[in-house]
C-alpha cells in the first residue's frame, strides 16, 4: 500500500462519513446506504473471483440465502437484525459448500455455470414455492435496520468498513498471496505442494459469508425481500461493478459500486428505459475496456 | 404411464433443440452462450408479432421469425466474435448482457403479461389411454425430425465434417484450411434458428413473457454438462432424462420441485463425472 492509495482511502473515509453533517436527506443517505451495501456485494465478489480468478456468475446466490433467510428469521422467530446478520452469512455458508465441493477441483468455467444455474433455480423456487416465499410480491415488514436513517446510514457504512477491512487484510495476507498464486498459474501453484481445491473452497466461503451477511443487511434496509435478490441482474451489475473498478482489487469494486449505484439513480430520468440503458451501458463497458473504466485512470502516470 | 412417456417426450425434445445448439456453439468457439435462451423467446415473440400485428399467416410468421433470429445469430457472431474470445469473462458478460438486454427490449415493446403463439394443429389427439394436444405431438415429432436432420447434416456434409474438425481441434482444422470464423457465423446462425423453433412450438402451450428466455437457457447449460461439452449425441441423452426426469417428479410428487432436477443432475454429475455421460475427456 503506497501513501497515494492511503490518503485516497482516508479521505474517502472522512468524506462518506461527514456526509450527514452537510445534508440529512433521506434520498442522498439512501442512496449511500445502498452503494455500501451493493459495495460489499461487489467487494466479496471480488474476493472470490478477483484473487483465485474463478468467475462466479451466481453471486446472487448468497447474497438472495442471507437475505430470506434473514427475513424467515426475523418474521417467524423475532430474531433482531443483530442476529439476522450473522445467521444470513452462515445461511450462504451452506450453498457455497454445495455448489463449491463438486466445482472448485475442476478447472474450466463449470465454477461459473453452476452457480448461475443454482441462483437461477433458487430464483426460480421463490416463485414456485409462494406459501412460503410470498411469491412476487416477496416478504415484508421486516425490523428496521436502525431508527433513524442518519442511524441506518452509519449502521452500513460500519458494516461496509469493518467488512473491506477484513477482506483486504486476508487479501494482503501470505493466504491472500497464495490465491493470487492460483489465478496466475494453478498447475504451478499445486506443483509447488499447494492443495489449490481447498484454498478456493475457503475463499468462496469467505466471500459466501460476507455476501449473506450483506444479504441481510439489504433485506432490513428495504424491510422487504423478493425474487430478484437472487435475480441474474443482480450478479451481472455487481460483475460490471466488479469489473469497471477493476478485478482483483478490492477498492476497485467498491468505487465501482459507488459509482455505478449513483448513476442507475441518475438513469431514472429515463423512466422504463433505464434497465436498457443501464444494459447497453454494461455491455459497452465489456467490449470496449478491457481493463475496467477506473482501474487505468488511478494507474495512469505510473510504471506498469 | 403412456402419458409420462408422451409428456416426457414433447420436454426432451424442446430441451435437445435448445441443448443441441448450445453444444454446438460451445463445440466450435469454446464459449457457453448464455444468450441462447433469448433466440428462445425472440422467436415466439416474432412469430406473435408476426401473426398479430402484420397479420401474416402462422407458418409464414414462424418462417420469417426463424429467419430473423438466424439473422440475430449472425449479427452476434461478427460483432462479438473477437471479445468474447478474450476471456471467459468477457464471454459469459457479453452474452448475458445480450440476454438482459432482449429481455428488456422485448418487456419495453410488448409488456410483461403473457401471450401465446397459436397452436400450429388444434385439437387433441387420443393415443390409448393417453390425451395430448395435437401442438404437443407435433412438437415432438418436428423435434425429432429436426435433430435427424441435423445429425445428417453433421455427419454426411462437407460443412458438417468442418464443424466437427473444429470442434476436435481448432488449430488442426485451421490448418486445414478451414475458415473457422466462417464456420462460427454458420453455427451461431443454425442454433440461434433451432432455438427459434423451440420457442415457436412451445410459445402456444408454454407461456411467452420477456423474461422467458433465462429458465431454457439454464436448462440448456445443465444438459450441455450433463451430456459431455461439445458431444451432440451427450446433449441428446441428457436432454432426455432431463425431459423425463421432470416429467417424472411432476407426475410423481409434484409440478413445483421439477426445477431441482437441473441442479441436482449438475451437481451429481460434476461430482461423479465431471466429463459428462459421453464427454470422453475434460474439456479443459
Amino acid at each position: 500500500m503506497n501513501r497515494r492509495s492511503l490518503a485516497a482511502i482516508a479521505l474517502a473515509v472522512t468524506a462518506l462519513a461527514a456526509v450527514p453533517l452537510a445534508s440529512k436527506s433521506d434520498y442522498l443517505l439512501g442512496v449511500l446506504i445502498v452503494s455500501s451495501i451493493f459495495a460489499v456485494f461487489a467487494a466479496s465478489w471480488d474476493f472470490m473471483s478477483g484473487q483465485t480468478g474463478r468467475e462466479n456468475f451466481g453471486h446472487a446466490l448468497f447474497i438472495g440465502a442471507g437475505a430470506y433467510s434473514a427475513a424467515f428469521l426475523n418474521l417467524e422467530f423475532g430474531l433482531p437484525p443483530a442476529a439476522t446478520v450473522p445467521l444470513g452469512g452462515v445461511a450462504a455458508l451452506f450453498f457455497a459448500v454445495l455448489i463449491g465441493l463438486p466445482t472448485l477441483r475442476l478447472s474450466g468455467p463449470y465454477f461459473a455455470v453452476a452457480t448461475l444455474v443454482a441462483a437461477s433455480i433458487m430464483e426460480r423456487l421463490t416463485l414456485v414455492l409462494w406459501e412460503t416465499t410470498g411469491g412476487e410480491e416477496g416478504l415484508t415488514g421486516l425490523s428496521a435496520l436502525a431508527r433513524t436513517s442518519v442511524a441506518r446510514y452509519y449502521v452500513a457504512l460500519t458494516f461496509l468498513a469493518v467488512t473491506v477491512g477484513i477482506l483486504v487484510a486476508l487479501a494482503r495476507s501470505r493466504w491472500g498471496l497464495i490465491l493470487r498464486a492460483i489465478r496466475g498459474d494453478e498447475a504451478a501453484a499445486q506443483a509447488a505442494g499447494t492443495n489449490t481445491t481447498l484454498h478456493k473452497m475457503g475463499a468462496l466461503l469467505v466471500s459466501a459469508f460476507a455476501a449473506g451477511m450483506a444479504g441481510a443487511v439489504y433485506a432490513h434496509y428495504q424491510q422487504s425481500v423478493g425474487p430478484h435478490v437472487f435475480g441474474v441482474i443482480l450478479t451481472v451489475t455487481i460483475i460490471t461493478m466488479a469489473y469497471v473498478g477493476g478485478i482483483g482489487t478490492t477498492y476497485g469494486a467498491i468505487a465501482g459500486a459507488f459509482l455505478l449505484t449513483i448513476m442507475t439513480e441518475g438513469l431514472r430520468q429515463f423512466g422504463e428505459f433505464r434497465l436498457l440503458v443501464y444494459t447497453l451501458f454494461l455491455i459497452a463497458i465489456i467490449r470496449f475496456l478491457p481493463d475496467g473504466l477506473l482501474l487505468p485512470i488511478f494507474q495512469r502516470g505510473r510504471t506498469p | 404411464m403412456l402419458e409420462l412417456l408422451l409428456y416426457g417426450g414433447v420436454s426432451s425434445a424442446i430441451y435437445a433443440l435448445l441443448a443441441v445448439g448450445f453444444t454446438l456453439i460451445f463445440g466450435v468457439a469454446r464459449v457457453f452462450n448464455l444468450g441462447h435462451g433469448s433466440f428462445y423467446a425472440l422467436g415466439a415473440y416474432f412469430t406473435y408479432a408476426g401473426q398479430t400485428y402484420f397479420k401474416l399467416p402462422l407458418l409464414l410468421s414462424a418462417a420469417a421469425a426463424v429467419a430473423l433470429v438466424a439473422g440475430i445469430g449472425v449479427g452476434m457472431a461478427r460483432a462479438f466474435a473477437t471479445p468474447m474470445q478474450r476471456s471467459v469473462l468477457a464471454a459469459l458478460m457479453i452474452t448475458l448482457g445480450f440476454a438482459l438486454l432482449v429481455e428488456q427490449i422485448l418487456l419495453l415493446t410488448f409488456g410483461s403479461q403473457a401471450r401465446n403463439v397459436q397452436n400450429m394443429i388444434a385439437g387433441t389427439v387420443q393415443i390409448g389411454a393417453a390425451s395430448i394436444s395435437a401442438q404437443r405431438l407435433l412438437t415432438l415429432a418436428v423435434g425429432a425430425g429436426l435433430i435427424a436432420a441435423l445429425w445428417l447434416f453433421i455427419h454426411k456434409t462437407r460443412l458438417g465434417a468442418a464443424i466437427l474438425a473444429i470442434s476436435q481441434d481448432r488449430e488442426a482444422a485451421q490448418y486445414q484450411g478451414i475458415n473457422t470464423a466462417r464456420i462460427f457465423t454458420i453455427v451461431m446462425a443454425l442454433s440461434a434458428g433451432l432455438a427459434a423453433i423451440a420457442g415457436i412450438l412451445a410459445g402456444s402451450f408454454l407461456t411467452v413473457q420477456p423474461d422467458m428466455g433465462i429458465l431454457p437457457m439454464v436448462k440448456a447449460v445443465s444438459i450441455v454438462i450433463v451430456g459431455g461439452l461439445g458431444s451432440i449425441p451427450g446433449s441428446i441423452i441428457a436432454a432426455l432424462l432431463l425431459g423425463y426426469g421432470e416429467t417424472a417428479v411432476a407426475f410423481l410428487f409434484s409440478t413445483r420441485f421439477t426445477e431441482l432436477v437441473s441442479l441436482g443432475a449438475v451437481l451429481l454429475v460434476l461430482s461423479l463425472r465431471p466429463a459428462g455421460l459421453l464427454g470422453k475427456r475434460a474439456a479443459f
